[in-house]
């Protein structure tokens, strides 16, 4: 379970306080980090794991604290975003570089949060806060803790 | 439309965080008007941040600009704080010092290298589709780079946010034994990054030299890295305390970043200005390899940064596996830093260039001001002289191909989008 994200962009810290409220409560054998989302860091990551969870903050429609979850390799909206940053990969690069060197996990599952406020700064927003705390119960719920 | 004398070439913000920049460059009448590259976020949250917190905080905290290059902020935040309080760290935590910095050139060049820089060279949108065609090139990119994250890791108790790093030294020293099981690795890193070198030395370069003037450190024995006095290709040449006398960050309108100028003059800072100034700190070995990849005594095409880097990453190796046979852990592994009211000021040779950082220490020890001067804010002026210069010769070009060719060109910087800004996603407007 790979939790993505920065404690000094206020809700971009949403995947971060996944981690570490699962790692409080997730069983042996499931490992959690914490990671900054440098997408060829995530490869050395996910790479020979059964099953990982990429959580991340995202920006959307939903509104702050809408959940999003995506299953790569079976949905389409996680295809690959244009080539768009002169210093590093997008997500969506990662997976397409990931399949293309077979550098995947089993199953990959990303699960966005929604945040509204990415300003510099520390702590999350009310509802970006509440739905952190319901996706880390679901994943923890979902690998047996 | 192709040949229009009249347009805009906008790379506009992308959008993951807010603070983000782009590049803007308006062409009428066959000439350039307008080049504006935005980068709108120098790190004044965390100056901002750093007032009022204890000295011994700014490692930690300035580690988390940049996912990229933390130790360059760790290192220099830590001789910025040692200066203030009149310490000297013992040379067996200098020389672990530079190693774990090692380690973070090693990742830095083989990520901007194989995934960021090279796919512009060999024709490909991205490193997905060069990866596709060059699988095992792109697979030994990452080996190196895995390499230089592992060394960071084994010292810094993890490779993103180090954690063992701390005023004075550090929390733990690793024992020979953890240290000496990166030989054979950082050996395999060594072999693939002449590798690398060879391989960018085949790439076809434009011709576009310039006349720089080059900021960087030097030591009176080591290529730069943690420690050394700041000169430049014009002759400058002063302690880094007097930094703030010559170098002044200025509004620019377009922006709210900052420009920085060395007594009024744009500069550029980086791995080419590292090579132009320190070529004869180099060991025999790596300036043997530098002549077989075609570098010369002096470089002045920004295209050619690519082998600077690898040229970098053999001598990142290089050096690791020198302290990697030399190693005793420093016992004590930190010295006690007592807090002195006063300023200090550090510096040192992040990936990208010299990263300046002064603090100013109260009675208490209170941090009451905080400076941090990125390389990225000091070279966009040089960048945006380059797009200029670049693009004007070049207006025949279709659209699509000219913007890609202005992004290659930011990209020899490799502009920090973490300690400055997150970027681009592309836009043209036809006028």
């Amino acid at each position: 379970m790979i939790g993505v994200g920065n404690d000094f962009r206020r809700d971009d810290a949403a995947g971060l306080e996944v981690a570490r409220r699962v790692r409080a409560a997730a069983p042996t054998g499931v490992r959690v980090l914490e990671h900054d989302g440098e997408p060829a860091g995530l490869l050395d990551v996910w790479d020979g794991a059964d099953v990982a969870y990429v959580i991340d903050a995202v920006r959307g429609t939903g509104g702050p604290g809408a959940v999003h979850r995506v299953e790569v390799g079976s949905d389409s909206r996680l295809n690959r975003e244009p080539r768009d940053s002169t210093h590093a990969l997008s997500f969506g690069e990662a997976v397409a570089l990931g399949r293309v060197l077979d550098r995947l996990p089993g199953r990959l599952v990303l699960v966005g949060v929604e945040g509204g406020d990415f300003a510099a700064g520390q702590g999350l927003g009310p509802e970006v806060a509440a739905a952190v705390g319901a996706v880390a119960d679901e994943i923890v719920r979902e690998v047996g803790g | 439309m192709t040949h229009r004398s009249d347009r805009t070439l906008h790379v506009k913000a992308l959008a993951r965080v807010e603070g983000e920049g782009g590049m803007l460059v308006r062409t009428r009448a066959g000439r350039v008007e307008e080049v504006r590259l935005d980068i709108y976020e120098p790190p004044r949250f965390f100056e901002a941040f750093l007032q009022g917190r204890r000295h011994t905080e700014p490692p930690d905290i300035t580690a988390r600009i940049c996912g990229i290059c933390p130790i360059a902020y760790q290192m220099s935040s830590c001789n910025a704080i040692e200066a203030a309080c009149g310490v000297e760290v013992p040379q067996a935590v200098r020389d672990l010092r530079r190693l774990i910095y090692c380690g973070e050139w090693i990742e830095s060049h083989a990520l901007h290298i194989y995934l960021l820089h090279a796919p512009d060279f060999l024709g490909y949108d991205g490193a997905v589709e060069m990866a596709a065609d060059h699988r095992e090139v792109v697979q030994r990119g990452l080996r190196l780079k895995k390499t230089g994250n592992e060394i960071m890791e084994v010292i810094g108790g993890r490779a993103i946010h180090p954690i063992n790093v701390r005023v004075g030294g550090f929390y733990r020293a690793p024992s020979r034994r953890e240290l000496t099981n990166l030989v054979p690795r950082v050996e395999q890193a060594r072999d693939a990054a002449l590798e690398t070198l060879r391989w960018v030395a085949g790439f076809d370069y434009p011709d576009f030299e310039q006349d720089y003037e080059f900021v960087a450190l030097r030591h009176p024995a080591d290529y730069p890295i943690t420690q050394g006095r700041i000169v430049s290709s014009g002759g400058l040449d002063i302690p880094v305390r007097e930094f703030e006398d010559h170098v002044v960050e200025e509004h620019v309108p377009h922006s709210t970043a900052l420009h920085a100028r060395l007594d009024g003059r744009r500069y550029m800072t980086g791995p080419m200005a590292r090579y132009n100034l320190n070529a004869d700190r180099l060991p025999a070995s790596v300036r043997a390899a530098a002549a077989d990849a075609g570098l010369g005594p002096r470089e002045s095409n920004p295209f050619r940064s690519i082998l600077v880097r690898a040229l970098e990453t053999l001598y990142a190796c290089e050096e690791s596996l020198r302290l990697l046979d030399a190693y005793e852990p420093p016992d004590p592994p930190a010295v006690d830093v007592p807090a002195v009211p006063g300023t200090g000021h550090g510096a040192t040779e992040a990936p990208r260039g010299v990263l300046y950082h002064r603090y100013d220490l109260g009675e208490d020890g209170i941090i009451r001001t905080a400076k941090i001067v990125p390389p990225t804010s000091q070279n966009q002026a040089q960048i945006e002289d380059d797009l200029r210069r670049f693009v004007e010769p070049r207006l025949d070009l279709e659209t699509d191909e000219l913007t890609h060719r202005c992004e290659q060109a930011i990209r020899n910087y490799d502009p920090c989008i973490s300690c400055s800004t997150h970027f681009l996603d592309l836009r043209v407007e036809e006028a």
